[in-house]
């Protein structure tokens, strides 16, 4: 990385670090909801962007992290840790399942598949009342404390406390991301995606680098599920449906899919402009919807892609 | 690939530059200091007072979003009209919930922590109460839910969990299942089915009727049910289910445009030749009865969460006659509601001298008002709002261009809303 970028980013996590002394507590819980986007959107297009295989049933694990998570919280223990690390595992081991029949098709059936596996999902939260309360959710999540037993414990009752705790796990979480992405791993899903024939002929299985890709993915959508369920308190059927699927695909193509940090911008927008949009109208869903066209048709590549080319340009 | 590689990089830079600018920018944009510590101030009562109101504003439900509204803003105008509360203005605001709890919640966090609300209101769906319930012991303001029915609201987050701040004015799922078999019990109906909504509240309240019905008459049967999913638009395959089982009573729990396609479609089939009753919980509602209108079947008995003709008290029908005045329509039960519970609010800032959560609590709990729907008791215990609304048969009056309700059995509160400690169903 360049200086310059090295310290930009240095500079935008100090931001974030003393955001909670600069803000209320309504744009701490904004910010959380980015970093939650911007995990779950940035596990999307590992598989989106950088392997080229479109997922419309994501928010299968994204719930699954959130539901497990809370059944861990509410059942078995009363500490943080355990309850987000096993509700990731969980998604993480249902991404295996979904992606060994998944992988074995590309293009539009690969997308229909995902998008029938999520739908299986989202009926099973609807209807299986017993462990997930129906269309009621999951309700009487703790915020549980963060702690080691013995050695400290730390409340977790205030939004200050528990931006940090998703904060510091969200950067950690893109900087490993980041370090596989930039791998030869990261490397060959970019050829699987560019000419998957010829990636094959050089002798690697491709359906195993995409299954492992996919696990990837799911694992960042559960982690993004996870975090959600002890911040609000409760997880609802709405959380495995479709219309949650398309979040990280508009947050991808909002910020540019062939970039590491589209994403993340395509997140901040993304949340930033509907909470702009519903303070100054009832119909925020026609406005919301016109923006968003005007940005996904206007600017190719998204608006990190957008801004590259006008550098290019610059340059010149 | 070579001009890739350089390219990510300064994606990467300009990615997170602008999401630096992004969340700043929003913060500039915003005012940074908390409204909400205003709300603090001792001794005076702050003006103006702030209730943020949610409801479905959009998609197929949203006309129950506006028959909320209008109840609402009659009550704020007509309570700063004539002075406001000690002497404070009340300012209201919607927001649409979109029938998602985490929407809601979203809300909610956006009215109390950015806006300054000092009271909540309103909520749809149960699932929607049920997520900002959840988050309002963090929140600390009063929420009054006006329609959301789930009993686990009350029962288990105020009762169970102790979230004290959530109160509810409307009537719980009670009345759609226990009060509904207290009236079948004198049916000479035996043999029952049910087509139901395929979702939470739909289960509950068929769960609830079956068990009161066999206390209460041993000798009924349930012989089938159907259960229908949300946005259901043909019940066909559900109508000839239950018919074959030769049902002598049919007890439904759809709602809005679902309950008007379900009984059009049912007279297609000749369900009410056949059948001695049909029962349908929120039957009553306004929607309901001028979706169907002239073809809404006299057997049909029904109820809803407040029928605009009881009781027959003054002050209902001076409610009335202000609200047909002032939006040509008569009250939808959530017009009801809406409008007494921002009364309740009232009621408790002037009782209470403050609009500080704790005292508000305290001023609510146990409170009885006098409402258009008639007198509400608030328990103590889980929060909710003891009144009762009467069952009636259908029956077609010229004086409304609507069905009317007729043959009125009124169930006197205390027999049908669970008491507490509570059990499951």
């Amino acid at each position: 990385m360049k200086p310059y970028t090295v310290i930009g980013l240095c500079l935008l996590i100090v931001v974030l670090m003393i955001l909670p002394l600069l803000a209320s507590r309504f744009y701490l819980y904004i910010t959380l909801q980015i970093l939650m986007l911007s995990l779950f959107a940035l596990g999307f297009n590992l598989l989106f962007g950088y392997t080229g295989l479109l997922s419309f049933g994501h928010a299968a694990f994204y719930a699954t992290g959130a539901y497990a998570t809370g059944l861990i919280l509410k059942n078995v223990t009363n500490s943080l840790i355990p309850g987000v690390l096993g509700g990731t595992l969980a998604a993480t081991l249902l991404a295996l399942i979904i992606g060994f029949f998944c992988v074995r098709h590309t293009d539009v059936y690969f997308s229909m598949l995902t998008l029938a596996f999520g739908m299986m999902v989202y009926s099973l939260a609807w209807k299986w009342r017993d462990v997930t309360g129906g269309d009621d959710g999951l309700i009487g999540i703790p915020r549980a404390p963060l702690q080691i037993p013995g050695v400290f414990s730390l409340n977790m009752k205030a939004v200050s406390n528990y931006y940090y705790f998703v904060l510091i796990v969200t950067l950690l979480a893109i900087l490993l991301l980041y370090t596989i992405v930039n791998s030869s791993f990261g490397l060959v899903l970019q050829g699987i995606r560019e000419n998957s024939h010829r990636v094959e002929f050089a002798g690697i299985p491709i359906k195993r680098y995409r299954w492992i890709a996919f696990v990837i993915s799911g694992f960042f959508a559960g982690l993004a599920g996870a975090l959600l369920a002890p911040l609000e308190n409760t997880v609802a059927p709405a959380a495995a449906d479709w219309t949650k699927s398309s979040e990280p695909i508009l947050a991808s193509l909002l910020g540019g899919i062939h970039t590491f940090a589209g994403p993340i911008v395509g997140s901040a927008l993304f949340i930033l402009l509907k909470e702009t949009v519903v303070r100054y109208t009832e119909y925020w869903l026609l406005v919301y919807g016109i923006i968003l066209l005007l940005i996904l048709l206007g600017l190719r590549g998204g608006v990190v892609g957008a801004l590259i080319q006008f550098k290019a340009k610059a340059k010149r | 690939m070579g001009s890739k590689e350089v390219g990510r990089r300064d994606f990467l830079k300009y990615g997170i530059s602008l999401v630096g600018t992004g969340v700043l920018g929003s913060q500039l944009v915003y005012p940074l200091d908390p409204v909400y510590a205003q709300t603090e101030k001792k001794g005076k009562i702050k003006d103006p007072i702030r209730i943020g109101a949610q409801a479905t504003l959009s998609g197929p439900f949203g006309g129950y979003g506006q028959f909320m509204k209008m109840g609402a803003q009659l009550a704020v105008d007509e309570i700063n009209s004539s002075g406001g509360i000690l002497g404070s203005k009340v300012e209201i605001e919607f927001r649409d919930e979109e029938l998602k709890p985490d929407v809601a919640a979203k809300n909610a966090r956006y009215f109390v922590d950015d806006w300054g609300a000092d009271f909540l209101t309103g909520l749809d769906a149960s699932s929607s109460a049920l997520g900002v319930g959840a988050i309002m012991g963090e929140l600390d303001r009063v929420l009054i839910v006006t329609h959301g029915a789930t009993e686990k609201l009350t029962e288990n987050l105020v009762y169970k969990q102790g979230i004290k701040q959530i109160f509810r004015i409307s009537v719980p799922v009670y009345q759609d299942g226990i009060a509904a078999a207290i009236v079948a019990k004198d049916f000479p109906a035996k043999r029952w089915v049910t087509i139901g909504a395929d979702y939470e509240y739909g289960h509950t309240a068929w769960n609830f009727f079956k068990a009161t019905l066999k206390k209460l008459r041993p000798d009924v049967e349930f012989v089938e049910e159907a259960w229908a999913k949300f946005l259901t638009s043909d019940f066909g395959a559900h109508i000839t289910k239950v018919m074959a089982a030769n049902p002598d009573g049919i007890y439904s729990t759809q709602w809005a445009g679902e309950a008007v396609t379900l009984i059009k479609q049912a007279k297609l089939f000749g369900v009410f030749d056949k059948i001695q009753t049909w029962m349908t919980p929120m039957g009553a509602a306004m929607d309901v009865l001028e979706g169907l209108g002239k073809e809404y079947p006299e057997k049909a008995w029904v109820t809803c969460r407040y029928w605009f003709q009881y009781p027959d008290t003054p002050e209902n029908k001076a409610f009335v006659d202000r609200f047909y005045k002032r939006w040509n329509k008569y009250p939808h039960y959530v017009s009801e509601t809406t409008y007494s519970a921002i009364y309740a609010i009232k009621a408790a800032v002037e009782k209470a001298g403050t609009v500080s959560t704790p005292e508000i609590i305290k001023a609510l709990e146990g409170m009885t008002l006098m409402t258009p729907a008639g007198k509400r008791y608030i328990r103590p215990e889980d929060h909710q709002a003891v009144y009762q609304v009467p069952w009636g048969r259908i029956t077609h009056n010229p004086e409304y261009p609507f069905p009317t309700l007729t043959d009125l059995k009124v169930i006197p509160a205390e027999e049908y809303f669970r008491k507490p400690p509570f059990v499951e169903a």
